[in-house]
């Protein structure tokens, strides 16, 4: 049951956020409800295709009127080093008379035609709010489905009117773990095998991260979901460590993974000369306590130190460039604190980040080292974003595509660090690639021309 | 401390490489197929290459056609994102969407990609409570903090299929927010019942226009009024708004006429970078709409997206005509003349003199267009209009496909089609989308194929050149700022036609000693 699932989602005992409420708060679940009126963000489908979108192999078939897909197909530029099936749109496009007779049959038609058209490894199904609310079955419908046709047709029951899109980035992980992580055994097991959550190689930020694991002998045996395969996610519960990247997305999937398997897992991050360090000998360390071989924590001490130097001398450039600008952090989730460790690391100034999908403990740690000057919100109102960038308080801003425009209109240089980015921020490598940009957009002469005023004035 | 080797990275000091030539590099395209053997466990290159050209056949082609269940890569959106178009063209207008809020975020944000501009919108938020006891508290509470918020001139009430599944009766509830003070009692909030499982963002574009027009035109007693001069004009959902909308305007001054565009959203969605943030910017004012219903008579420039708006104009009393997306030289005649000749006004020598200029470049350039096969693809208007373009230039259209296209349309397209010797080999398919083209395209080959960024696998895939001309351009930037109607606007088009075709040539022939026999200066 839908509803079950979502009560289970909100109790996630590994979620910070959670630990930190009393009882009766967290009866309450995580949703806070939403305004309506106001501006708003994705849904409980949206989160849900995004999180596994990536599966770059299987076909990802929506069930719905056109609305859900037609609107959003391939929006995403997460990036597969194989088949890009993942880019197809493909929906039952319901039509009035569907929703009079019900989707189920048009469902299964559509599976049929995809498998036999394209004869991916799997098949996801999207459940949409319509069909949720005519009451088409649709784990019912893939239940048979997969059996008629021999190819595993994963339900994936995130309805848009559920909740927000953090939470169906939740049940998408759910539907992992009912329906595909421990599905099948992997061909080849080593004790170097580390499984990654909520990671969607955007950009190919992932490739940024992997060369210096293969290195230090770590071995990427699945990403969920970047870069990812059917058969690699469905083996995932073999790895040694889990480690996840986006914890208030996909935590749940982590912590099950320890309780069903005893994997161990942690929460890490690529982003940041810091956070990527800490991340790479972490992950050496714990596995090496599974069993590898002990040699993996002198070469991850070794990369990491060659890294470090690499960095820091390929940083002096920016650091003249960039001392006293000031920066608007405004993005989500993992990405704002570990970016703030990173710019400061390059020599600019943090001067306010936004913490919407931020935990309670990264909240602590931004206060305790910014101090109370240090502006974070929890919800900014383009208006406010508005003023803050209008009264010069920042000299750029970095965020994501929705809030673009806010800032070129008050004349304030842009960064786009968001989903739509074109450049990878991880690693070592990614930092240099996100102070080159910054350093490009801040001495645009396009700014200059921006905020003088015309000669006539 | 164990020493590790230099690790071959290609990236150094010194040298960022972006993600081109990044994962192109032998150390990269080595873990790629490591990756590859070690975990996909795929069928072998062989046989992938095997069924990869067996998606190109005829055999393939009748399994493909023979879909009736799945849609794959449409070309058509829902209603409300074309319901929100149309609202967001009039004067401090915030479209306000009924539903689950995910939708908006996904309306404006392929808005945004497109137009390079914000786009305000928000939405009722409905819930699982909302889906099960319906939607009035969401209503009532939306517009209030929207009102408050956002400080709109006019609230335009649209619906996603949430909303219209559990039957939300919108008059209703807006009246009921209205009693409880949500706004005030005169403040206009027009609305539309836009479900997203009937027709698509054209029909969506029909029914906002529709109830807009009907809350402003709502009373008959304004029928006695004699009707003015004046004339309305509706451009319908159009990707180019803002370079067309604009060249229209400067059509009308040079003609001396007096018209009202409804719904205009060039301002808006194309706002300076003064250091002014305007979430409202121009459209049509509450005055224009109100006026616009003692116009003599209302023209819709896209026939698909206006079917109920010109019944319910006709119902006022005006004239109305229809044009479907009037691209090149007769479609602009035909437009010049019908505003002639019901305004009266006559067409001045000044857009004669474009007229022949644009006949001049086109006898110019002919030759390279002349016989080229096309396969067009976009809203049903759009495709008219392209295609008679292209039938103009002296080329061949070929494949015509539009997904939201009705039988209706494709009879049209054919009778467009006979009425050349050019369009003999040409054939319209309403209702199919671009996996349907895909195979079109690999059984019966063309040399370009026209529509909007989403040809980009079509072109990756049949390495057939694609030419942008419709919404949405996601993966180029500014072309909606050119017009394509009008003269002036069909110059436009045929420039981006040939230069395509000319990269082309250059392309074919740039290989020394080998292909550059033909690599000509002068072309």
């Amino acid at each position: 049951m839908l509803a079950d699932k979502i009560q289970e989602v909100f109790n996630e005992p590994g979620c910070g956020v959670n630990q930190a409420k009393t009882t009766k708060e967290r009866k309450k679940g995580c949703s806070k409800p939403l305004k309506p009126g106001a501006a708003a963000g994705g849904c409980a489908y949206d989160g849900a295709m995004i999180a596994l979108q990536p599966i770059a192999d299987v076909a990802h078939l929506v069930h719905g009127p056109i609305a859900c897909l037609g609107n959003s197909w391939d929006n995403r530029g997460t990036r597969s080093s194989g088949s890009q099936l993942y880019r197809t749109g493909f929906t039952t496009d319901l039509s009035e008379l569907d929703i009079v007779h019900g989707g189920e049959k048009k469902l299964y038609k559509a599976i049929k035609e995809i498998v036999q058209q394209h004869n991916p490894p799997a098949v996801f199904v999207y459940q949409t709010c319509v069909p949720a609310m005519i009451g088409d079955d649709i784990e019912a419908v893939c239940k048979y489905a997969a059996k008629k046709l021999g190819v595993p047709v994963i339900p994936v029951n995130a309805p848009g009117f559920v909740g927000s899109k953090n939470l169906g980035n939740k049940l998408a992980g759910e539907t992992l773990l009912d329906h595909v992580i421990g599905t099948r055994e992997p061909e080849v097991s080593t004790p170097n095998d580390v499984c990654i959550i909520g990671e969607y190689n955007l950009a190919g930020e992932l490739w940024l991260a992997k060369p210096l694991m293969d290195e230090i002998g770590i071995r990427i045996q699945s990403c969920i979901s970047g870069d990812g395969r059917y058969n690699e996610i469905a083996a995932a519960h073999r790895a040694r460590v889990t480690m996840v990247v986006c914890s208030q997305a996909l935590i749940n999937v982590g912590r099950k993974m320890e309780e069903r398997w005893g994997i161990p897992y942690f929460e890490g991050s690529f982003y940041g000369v810091t956070d990527m360090s800490d991340t790479l000998r972490t992950m050496a360390t714990m596995l090496v306590q599974r069993g590898a071989d002990p040699a993996m924590l002198n070469r991850a001490e070794a990369v990491i130190a060659r890294e470090e130097a690499a960095v820091s001398k390929r940083l002096e450039r920016y650091k003249p460039r960039f001392t006293g600008k000031r920066v608007l952090l405004f993005t989500g989730g993992v990405k704002s604190w570990s970016m703030v460790t990173a710019l400061e690391e390059a020599g600019l100034t943090i001067v306010g980040s936004s913490t919407k999908k931020s935990t309670k403990e990264d909240k602590e740690k931004l206060k305790k080292r910014k101090g109370e000057e240090f502006h974070m919100w929890d919800d900014l109102k383009p208006k406010e974003m508005y003023r803050m960038l209008r009264d010069s308080e920042a000299d750029i801003m970095l965020s994501g595509g929705r809030s673009q425009f806010i800032s070129l209109k008050a004349k304030v240089p842009w960064l786009d660090v968001n989903q739509e980015r074109h450049h990878a921020y991880a690693g070592y490598d990614g930092i240099v690639n996100l102070c080159e940009e910054i350093d490009k957009t801040l001495s645009n002469p396009i700014w200059r021309q921006v905020r003088l005023p015309a000669p006539w004035e | 401390m164990t020493q590790v080797n230099e690790f071959p990275v290609s990236q150094n000091a010194d040298k960022v490489l972006d993600h081109f030539t990044l994962f192109r590099q032998p150390e990269y395209q080595e873990m790629f197929k490591r990756k590859k053997d070690d975990f996909e466990f795929g069928h072998s290159d062989e046989k992938v290459a095997e069924v990869s050209e067996w998606t190109k056949s005829e055999d393939y082609k009748a399994k493909n056609f023979a879909r009736e269940a799945v849609v794959i890569n449409p070309t058509k959106a829902c209603q409300p994102i074309g319901a929100m178009f149309a609202a967001q063209g009039f004067e401090g207008t915030l479209p306000f969407v009924h539903g689950s809020q995910g939708c908006v975020a996904y309306y404006r944000t392929h808005l945004t990609r497109h137009f390079k501009e914000p786009n305000s919108a928000v939405s009722s938020s409905m819930t699982e409570d909302a889906a099960v006891f319906g939607g009035l508290n969401n209503m009532i509470d939306g517009l209030a903090n929207a009102y408050a918020l956002y400080k709109p001139k006019m609230i335009a009430v649209l619906t996603t299929c949430m909303a219209e599944v559990i039957g939300d009766d919108l008059q209703g509830f807006i009246a009921n927010a209205k009693k409880k003070d949500s706004v005030p009692e005169d403040f206009p909030v027009p609305f539309a019942h836009t479900p997203a499982f009937v027709g698509s963002h054209i029909v969506g574009y029909d029914n906002m226009m529709k109830g807009i027009l009907t809350n402003f035109w709502g009373k008959s007693e304004d029928l006695d009024t004699p009707k003015t001069e004046k004339i309305n004009l509706i451009g319908g959902f159009d990707g180019y708004a803002v370079g067309n909308n604009r060249e229209l305007k400067r059509i009308f001054g040079l003609m001396g006429i007096d018209a009202t565009i409804l719904s205009d959203v060039s301002d808006v969605f194309d706002t300076p970078g003064d250091g002014e943030y305007r979430m409202y910017d121009g459209g049509t004012t509450i005055e224009e709409t109100k006026a616009a219903l003692h116009a003599k008579a209302t023209i819709s420039l896209q026939e698909y997206n206006t079917p109920q708006t010109l019944q319910f104009c006709k119902e006022k009393g005006q004239e109305v005509a229809k044009f479907n997306y009037p691209l090149g030289v007769a479609a602009t005649d035909e437009l010049l003349l019908k505003l002639a000749e019901i305004t009266g006004k006559a067409i001045p020598a000044s857009l004669k003199l474009e007229r022949g200029r644009l006949v001049d470049a086109i006898a110019d350039s002919h030759t390279h267009i002349h016989g080229k096969r096309f396969a067009v693809f976009g809203d049903p208007d759009f495709c008219l209009g392209m295609t008679r373009f292209l039938l103009e230039l002296g080329a061949e259209p070929v494949h015509i496909l539009s997904t939201s296209g009705s039988k209706k349309w494709e009879k049209q397209v054919q009778k467009v089609l006979d009425g050349s010797q050019f369009g003999k080999g040409g054939a319209a398919y309403g209702g199919k989308d671009l996996w349907h083209l895909r195979s079109l395209l690999f059984t019966n080959k063309v040399d370009y194929i026209i529509g909007n960024s989403y040809g980009k696998y079509l072109e990756r895939d049949t390495k057939i050149p694609l030419i942008r001309l419709t919404y949405p351009i996601f993966d180029r930037h500014h072309h909606h700022r050119y017009p394509v109607w009008g003269y002036q606007g069909a110059l436009n088009v045929l420039v981006r036609i040939l230069d395509r075709i000319f990269e082309d040539m250059d392309a074919n022939t740039s290989v020394v000693g080998v292909t550059d026999i033909s690599f000509d200066l002068v072309r």
